[in-house]
């Protein structure tokens, strides 16, 4: 278990604030943030090598807030690797074995095994020049694991591999996190990792954790138009909620969102001013005219079709610019091109309001 | 790592460049590639080169021919110059220890602390190479003579520097001192502190990690800035010929076998030391990383 209980970090010239997270025993947590938020500095924290302005660190069950950083036992692995130049690579693995109660060939067996772990048997001669990246990324991994640390903290794994490499580090490091047990905490500005990777993520702004909770649920439900932005949930339309219908047991009732020209049929808990969060995936697009039972029929224009793999996303214009995002089979069918009359449908319960 | 490719002329701390080592020895740039084709520009530019090259290799190697072979043997055999040059080399090596005992530690404040005068103290310590010698050799004299507050409680001590040995000392001391700070300064500016974060992180103490990581990263840089420093205290004469004549350094014996038995007296002790000179040379070629070349 690690606990961050109200961490302030001093980041350049701002701070953050009241950074207040739990990472459970053997669980892997991400804390989402865009570049230059001051993450690294976050973990720098962690692990003490920058002193913190106020909070407490605890891993599991113990305050390490006044401890050193060789007395933590917490492994770093930092974006751009750092490993030591003037070692092989079967020494920088080796290198927080040392001084430990294992030793010798306790210890040599380790190194094996987790080279074995992450497929670098072959490297364990070689000096550390002249690796590629994605090796790079897993000598150093190894390395922050080999004296069996009690947390691992990760510094942008993935920034610095190019995408296919990006995805067999992900699956990999997934099945060693199940291997080994390890709780780990990693921060990064890409929310694909915490949807792939994670089991609890917080979402940074303005040196703030601004919403934490499992990866789908922050992605299904974004508590604010910048973490929608920010996760990638789609659609973020500013608007505003106007309510049509009785006030129901469970404090919500039917209203009306309208942007512009765009009007929507929703479900709502307050009036006034709001975003709708609209995935892509919930647009259904149609070549006729839609059944009453959905609530919302809009008429749009095709803008733009884009094709990302399996996926097409289409850009449309209705009132306001929306993005959806359909099968090949389905954009084929419909014969998607731009400027073709498409009807959108979506259902009340799919907009989500922030 | 990949050299020549356009990479910048910094030290890699902190270093943008996606899956780079983030470390490593400072890297300078190879000059770009360019066909050797005859040109007016660029044949004026070798010719003022040639010049200067010529204007130092050709003293060098008249010099180095001025010496008959019994000529040396007999400066060799010679007792007086055997003694002062064991003491150049002691005394030079004594001011490099010193040095380094005092300055490595500094070097690496310099190179890693963020402290308000940083850049003041980084001017001081440079402030020797700008100090004409033999005004150094004056100032020195004021300082450390029998009459002075800090020479006189020495010499009561028993520590004499004017006229002694330890004189001699002083004098390599402050003119190769910023030689040997500045080298190793650069090379501990070269080792990313994130490699000591993560030797800490592994279980290693300030000091260990220091120990493990950043002193044989820096190494090669601060032996060879100690060489450096080392060989401009054999070279020393301008203050050590104010603060302590005699016993006589090389340098000095050599400008007094000039001065009272002419040029012939004093060529072989300068064949000599200026094949010490060369050997160091050759030396911190040998040592300098590869890329500072």
């Amino acid at each position: 278990m690690i606990l961050l209980d109200g961490l302030r970090v001093r980041v350049g010239r701002f701070d953050l604030v009241d950074i207040t997270f739990e990472v459970a025993t053997g669980g892997y947590a991400l804390i989402i943030g865009p570049t230059g938020s001051g993450k690294t500095t976050l973990l720098d924290a962690i692990a003490g090598h920058t002193s913190l302005l106020a909070g407490r660190v605890w891993t599991h069950g113990e305050d390490v807030t006044g401890l050193p950083p060789e007395k933590r036992r917490l492994g770093i692995v930092y974006q751009q690797y750092h490993l030591f130049p003037h070692l092989s690579v079967g020494e920088n693995i080796a290198y927080g074995l040392r001084g430990q109660p294992i030793a010798g060939e306790a210890a040599d067996a380790r190194v094996q095994a987790l080279a074995a772990l992450l497929g670098i048997t072959s490297l364990l001669g070689r000096g550390v020049h002249g690796l590629s990246g994605g090796e790079q990324q897993r000598v150093a991994i190894a390395r922050a694991l080999a004296p069996r640390p009690s947390v691992l903290l990760l510094d942008e794994p993935f920034a610095a591999v190019d995408p296919a490499t990006r995805t067999a580090l992900r699956r990999e490091l997934r099945a060693l996190h199940e291997a080994e047990g390890i709780t780990t905490l990693q921060v990064t500005h890409d929310f694909d990792d915490a949807l792939r990777l994670g089991d609890m993520v917080a979402v940074m702004a303005d040196g703030r954790i601004v919403q934490q909770g499992r990866p789908e649920e922050v992605f299904r439900f974004p508590n604010s138009a910048f973490v929608a932005r920010f996760v990638g949930t789609g659609n973020v339309i500013a608007g505003q909620v106007e309510r049509t219908g009785p006030l129901e047991a469970d404090g919500r009732f039917a209203a009306r969102f309208v942007s512009g020209a765009l009007e929507l049929h929703v479900i709502a808990e307050r009036e006034g001013a709001a975003h709708a969060v609209i995935r892509p995936e919930d647009l259904l697009l149609s070549a006729a005219p839609l059944p009453a039972s959905i609530r919302n029929r809009i008429e749009a224009v095709v803008e733009r079709v884009e094709h990302l793999g399996p996926v097409v996303q289409v850009q449309l214009a209705a009132g306001r610019d929306l993005v959806a995002a359909v099968t090949v089979a389905t954009a084929t069918e419909l014969g998607l091109r731009a400027g073709v009359r498409v009807w959108l449908g979506l259902k009340a319960t799919a907009v989500h309001l922030v | 790592m990949p050299a020549g490719t356009g990479a910048p002329a910094c030290p890699n701390i902190g270093s943008p460049h996606a899956g780079r080592l983030a470390t490593g020895p400072l890297e300078l740039p190879e000059p770009p590639l360019t066909h050797t084709r005859f040109s007016a520009p660029r044949l004026a530019l070798a010719l003022l080169g040639s010049i200067l090259i010529l204007f130092i290799v050709g003293p060098l190697v008249r010099l180095l021919f001025m010496a008959s072979p019994a000529g040396l043997g007999r400066a060799l055999a010679d007792p007086e110059l055997q003694a002062s040059i064991v003491l150049t080399v002691l005394c030079a090596s004594a001011a490099t220890a010193i040095a380094a005992l005092l300055g490595v530690p500094l070097a690496y404040l310099l190179a890693r602390a963020r402290f308000p005068g940083r850049r003041l103290l980084q001017g001081i310590v440079d402030l020797p190479v700008v100090v004409p010698h033999p005004v150094a050799g004056i100032a020195l004299l004021l300082f450390l003579g029998r009459h002075s507050l800090v020479g006189g409680a020495l010499a009561s001590a028993g520590l004499e520097f004017v006229s002694h040995v330890p004189g001699i000392v002083a004098g390599m001391l402050f003119v190769s001192a910023p030689l040997l700070v500045s080298g190793a300064r650069e090379a501990f500016a070269t080792v990313d502190p994130k490699l000591e974060r993560v030797a800490r992180s592994l279980g290693d103490t300030a000091w260990a990690s220091f120990r493990r990581v950043t002193l044989p990263l820096a190494g090669r840089g601060i032996l060879a800035g100690s060489i450096l420093a080392w060989a401009r205290s054999v070279s020393e004469f301008g203050s050590i010929v104010i603060l302590t004549y005699n016993p006589k350094v090389a340098s000095i014996l050599i400008f007094d076998r000039f001065t009272a038995y002419g040029l012939s007296a004093a060529v072989p002790a300068a064949v000599l030391l200026l094949m010490v000179a060369l050997a160091v040379f050759a030396l911190v070629r040998l040592v300098e990383p590869k890329e500072q070349r």
